[in-house]
């Protein structure tokens, strides 16, 4: 198998989400089941190439220095879980902090 | 005993100067009520999509050529994936493998070797996150989005600076080139340059490069090199008494002038970069580019050699005419309305630059100006009234005044006529005959005696230029 | 229940009021109600009424209203103001967004009426509706069978005969798919072709709003008025306006692919016979079919699982608890705690798997194997099509569009991958961006099965109108077999 326990752990932790106790085997082996399926694209030898396909248009378009926001028809303190002040508020970083 | 090179590169953030955020039509604004300047996009909500400023664009490629880098017609935009409290999308969009510019280099004078050039790695644009703030309620982080998607221009240099010094001089160069193309205020205090530093040590003559640690949180150029003295000290004693550098982030504490690392775990800097599918590729043609080589202005280095070459101004005096772009700009004009350039100098550096540094404006025109320099010159006004004339103006209403209307409203203007100067001076000699006898007698110093008492006879009004002449002619008679 | 062109006319003309349409629609959502369908997260009569007055006024100002009262349902996962937004999540369970999608602006401007917010797989990601946190959507003609998904509400609704047509979404099938197993239509415009400002990203290089109709006519007409440049989304193309065709009386000239790499030998018998039965009709008209080849089609859906979940994990970071949506927060009660506790309990299954291999597929060692190679083979693919168009001298193709008619629910869902081949006729398609749709070809053992026809980039017209043609030609509810 490709993947395994510690790696689905990490990869879990860069994604910040948890995984009960009782779902990790689990998850590991669907993870690890999907991760050997999609595998198959390494029989596509490397040196088949065809032109690189842009979805959408080959340029993006610019926008002038404007100003015109999309007006919110109701502020943040109608969906945010919680807001003071015209903040939003998260819990202290604790274990993230940085800067 | 080990004799240390240090070896520092910069990450310079600056704020393009526009009216809105990077990726939609918020205003870009500083110091508005939390959250006020914002939209689906900038606030990351569900199904809200990103739309690039053109001027951002523009004012980075205009940063890009006054550096002397490459700028590349074909660029992408790339998720920078990570969490944080004032990232509301979850990534920041920025560029990584294929970045608008690299290249070009920034010059300036090191203390230690004279003139150094630094190299610039490359130039790209992103968004800027919110503002986090972690103080201000207990057990909460405060998040402010109103910054968030403002657009940023990153510079990232070589390592190719050798001490704190040196850092400082970069900053101050790499500052004045961006302000004057007008690409950014580049103000520290409002948040529009930021800098992130990284700094290691190695033997000197060692090619190889010691680990190296990031400095943040400096908020002004002064505490960038207070910050990297004290890193530096800190890699020094670590190495000298065995130890290793750990590659780590360190906070600059500007009270206390310590660094020391951030509490966060290093493990999670694996911002999975790939080209964000929401945006087509950057692709600039030869006119675009075009258009902000000639928007750029003379800058700074090549101003300064044209200063001296043209108008004899002095590597000291060019310096701190340049140092803003509109003071030259200043200069340069009252220069062409024909006043000589060592005066104007003098005139500049002194009285116009007490003005502008109070009021942020120059209330004489540089043509007055020229006019004032020429009445001084021609002895209409003495050079202190000159100096009373132009305070006049500096605290005055608004309005138009002419050198001649004010001289004669403070009743400055200097008697030149030598009719009047002939009449004091005669009046002075009846008066002091001892002195007169004194004078015949040998003693040359007495001329200024003399003109000292016409002055005074004169309530101060002849020009002692004329004075002086017709003194010697009636001494001598 | 009129088409949408019916309809329309019938309120332009003052037979019949947007306040009676509205009425009639609610007693159809009523009923798909108490028979269980569960295929509306939230719809209400204050709304419909709302709606209603609001098509009064706008034709009381004299505008051209080409979906005059015209019911249109719209898969929960693109934002109205006037109504919850949840993705079919529980993360953004109550979630009310402050502004409204660009197709649903579009909608309202042409007087349609927005009747109801409809289920679907959690995120869009699905092919059942089974992975909804507000349970499964019954086939409307058995109700132990999925409807397909991810846009299975919106599928089931239509071919329930609540609305004559719905919005719903495309990433890798999600409108196709569904359609064939209801014995409805259901079109995918080309990538760049309707703006995506509002809907709720998954796959964003995928990602398509779509419509499902009762008839072609009636998903044509939708896609008319939604089609459009904005400039609210970067990735939407210059274009002119989507203009329909006339329904052609012959198709003399049209040649027309079937790619021999959709027609395995173990194809089930009565989708085969759905395509054999379209193919006599397309040749009746005139139209030649030609064996082709899409080469690399047997990646496609490898790719797309490559892809997609790599853009969702990315997409999907935002949903964290801190500025909307529902929050959770763990023991330790700080920052990590609050996004894992949020994003653990808010995510089902399905989005967790794919939040997971997105995450992995781009990770540092990884990003080369997976993700870099799964672009290259997109590449391939995309010019697989472009090679059948033509060099290869075809104008449309013609395809399956499930390998089966709609399985039984529950009968996929232990093993993912099992599930994720049920989008083998209709991944490549997304892939490579091209239009495509999926038109019901006639019953096997009472189940739908569909046909697809794929055209060239902006092709919609053509295909549009070859559809409606074959469509006249054949009878959708009859036995195949």
């Amino acid at each position: 198998m490709s993947i395994g326990r510690d790696e689905v752990l990490h990869v879990a932790r860069l994604a910040e989400l948890d995984v009960p106790a009782q779902d990790v085997e689990g998850l590991v082996g669907q993870i690890g089941r999907i991760v050997d399926y999609v595998a198959q694209l390494n029989q596509v030898p490397a040196g088949e190439q065809a032109a690189k396909f842009e979805a959408g248009p080959p340029v993006v378009a610019l926008r002038e220095d404007v100003p015109g926001a999309v007006p919110l028809a109701r502020g943040p303190e109608s969906f945010a879980p919680e807001f003071r002040d015209g903040f939003f508020l998260v819990p202290r970083l604790g274990s993230m902090e940085a800067e | 005993m080990t004799t240390w090179e240090t070896v520092i590169g910069l990450e310079v953030h600056v704020q393009q100067g526009t009216r809105t955020k990077m990726f939609c039509g918020c205003l870009s604004s500083f110091g508005d009520p939390p959250n006020t300047n914002i939209c689906p996009t900038c606030l990351g909500l569900p199904g809200a999509l990103p739309v690039p400023n053109a001027e951002a664009i523009r004012l980075a490629v205009r940063g890009a050529l006054a550096l002397g880098a490459t700028v590349h017609p074909v660029s992408v935009f790339a998720r920078k994936n990570y969490f944080y409290p004032d990232l509301p999308k979850g990534y920041q969009i920025s560029q990584f493998d294929r970045p608008l510019a690299t290249g070009g280099s920034v010059q300036f004078e090191s203390p230690a070797r004279g003139t150094v050039v630094c190299s610039i790695t490359r130039l790209h644009v992103e968004e800027d996150a919110g503002k986090s703030l972690h103080d201000r309620y207990p057990g909460r982080t405060a998040v402010d989005l109103n910054r968030a998607g403002t657009p940023l221009a990153e510079i990232v240099s070589g390592p190719d600076l050798r001490s704190p010094a040196e850092a400082r001089a970069y900053l101050v160069a790499l500052k004045q080139i961006l302000v004057y193309a007008g690409v950014s205020d580049c103000s520290m205090e409002k948040g529009t340059l930021r800098v992130d530093a990284n700094l290691s040590i190695r033997p000197a003559g060692q090619s190889a490069l010691g680990t190296k640690t990031e400095i943040k949180n400096m908020n002004s150029f002064a505490n960038v090199e207070r910050a990297l003295t004290a890193e530096r000290e800190r890699q020094v004693a670590l190495l000298e008494s065995g130890g290793r550098v750990e590659q780590v982030t360190l906070l600059f504490n500007a009270a206390t002038g310590v660094v020391r690392p951030t509490r966060s775990k290093e493990e999670s800097h694996d911002y999975r970069y790939f080209p964000d599918p929401d945006l087509p590729p950057l692709v600039l043609d030869a006119a675009f580019i075009d258009a902000q080589r000639k928007a750029l202005p003379e800058l700074p280095d090549a101003r300064r050699a044209r200063f001296a070459e043209a108008y004899g101004v002095s590597a000291y005096h060019a310096q701190e005419l340049t140092n803003d772009r509109r003071v030259a700009d200043y200069f340069e004009a009252a220069v062409k309305a024909g006043a000589e350039p060592k005066s104007v100098v003098g005139w500049v550096l002194g009285e116009v630059m007490a003005g502008y540094n109070a009021s942020g404006q120059f209330k004489w025109t540089p043509a007055r100006l020229a006019e004032l320099i020429a009445a001084s010159k021609d002895g209409r006004v003495s050079h202190q009234a000159a100096k009373q004339i132009f305070d006049y103006v500096l605290q005055a209403e608004p309005g138009e005044y002419t050198v001649t209307g004010i001289a004669a409203k403070l009743g400055l203007v200097q008697v030149q006529d030598t009719g009047a100067l002939e009449g004091w001076v005669d009046e002075v000699l009846s008066a002091f005959p001892g002195e007169v006898a004194r004078f015949r007698g040998g003693e040359a110093k007495l001329i200024g005696f003399f003109v000292g008492q016409v002055m005074k006879k004169s309530g101060g009004k002849a020009d002692p230029k004329g004075v002086t002449p017709i003194l010697q002619k009636k001494l001598r008679s | 229940m009129s088409g949408v062109g019916a309809q329309a006319e019938k309120v332009e003309a003052g037979k019949v009021s947007a306040a009676e349409s509205a009425r009639d629609v609610a007693d159809r959502l009523k009923l798909a109600e108490a028979r269980g369908l569960n295929a509306t997260l939230y719809w209400s009569e204050a709304m419909l009424a709302a709606e209603a007055r609001r098509v009064d006024a706008l034709r009381a100002s004299g505008v051209a209203l080409p979906l005059a009262g015209v019911p249109i349902a719209l898969k929960d996962n693109i934002v109205t103001t006037d109504a919850p937004t949840t993705c079919g999540s529980r993360i953004l369970e109550g979630y009310r967004s402050p502004y409204d999608a660009t197709v649903v602006s579009r909608l309202r401007a042409a007087g349609a009426l927005i009747a109801a917010k409809t289920n679907l797989d959690e995120f869009a990601m699905g092919s059942s509706t089974e992975h909804s946190a507000y349970g499964r959507v019954l086939h409307p003609l058995d109700p132990e069978r999925v409807p397909g998904g991810s846009s299975g509400g919106s599928a089931a609704l239509v071919g329930a005969g609540v609305v004559a047509a719905a919005l719903g979404s495309e990433t890798g099938g999600s409108v196709r798919q569904p359609a064939s197993f209801c014995g409805i239509v259901g079109v995918k415009p080309t990538y760049g072709r309707v703006s995506r400002f509002g809907l709720v990203a998954f796959g964003s290089s995928l990602d398509c709003v779509s419509v499902f109709g009762r008839t072609v006519d009636d998903a044509a007409r939708v896609l008319a008025v939604i089609a459009g440049q904005d400039a609210r989304d970067a990735t939407t193309v210059a274009q002119l306006p989507l203009e329909l065709q006339p329904v052609p009386g012959s198709l003399t000239g049209l040649r027309i692919g079937m790619p021999k790499e959709y027609f395995p030998a173990d194809l089930d018998a009565g989708v085969r016979a759905g395509v054999d039965r379209a193919a006599a009709a397309l040749r009746a008209l005139g139209a030649e079919l030609v064996p082709v080849s899409l080469p690399h089609t047997a990646y496609a859906v490898p790719t797309y699982y490559v892809l997609a979940p790599a853009e969702a994990a990315s997409n999907l970071a935002r949903f964290d608890g801190a500025r909307y949506g529902v929050r959770r927060v763990g023991p330790a009660g700080d920052l990590p705690s609050l996004y894992r506790a949020t994003r653990g309990a808010g995510f089902g299954p399905e989005v967790r798997r794919r939040i997971l291999v997105g995450t992995y597929v781009l990770s540092a060692g990884y990003y080369d194997a997976y993700y870099a190679k799964a672009q290259q083979v997109r590449n391939l693919i995309a010019a697989d099509f472009s090679t059948a168009f033509g060099a290869g001298g075809v104008d449309l193709l013609l395809t399956p569009t499930t390998p089966t008619p709609a399985f039984r629910a529950g009968e996929k869902t232990s093993d993912p991958v099992s599930m994720y081949l049920a989008d083998i006729f209709v991944s490549a398609v997304s892939l490579a961006g091209l239009p495509a749709l999926s038109l019901p070809s006639g019953r096997s053992d009472g189940l739908p099965v569909g046909v697809q026809l794929v055209a060239p980039a902006f092709g919609e017209a053509r295909m549009l109108a070859v559809a409606a043609a074959l469509e006249a030609a054949m009878d959708a509810t009859g036995e195949v077999r």
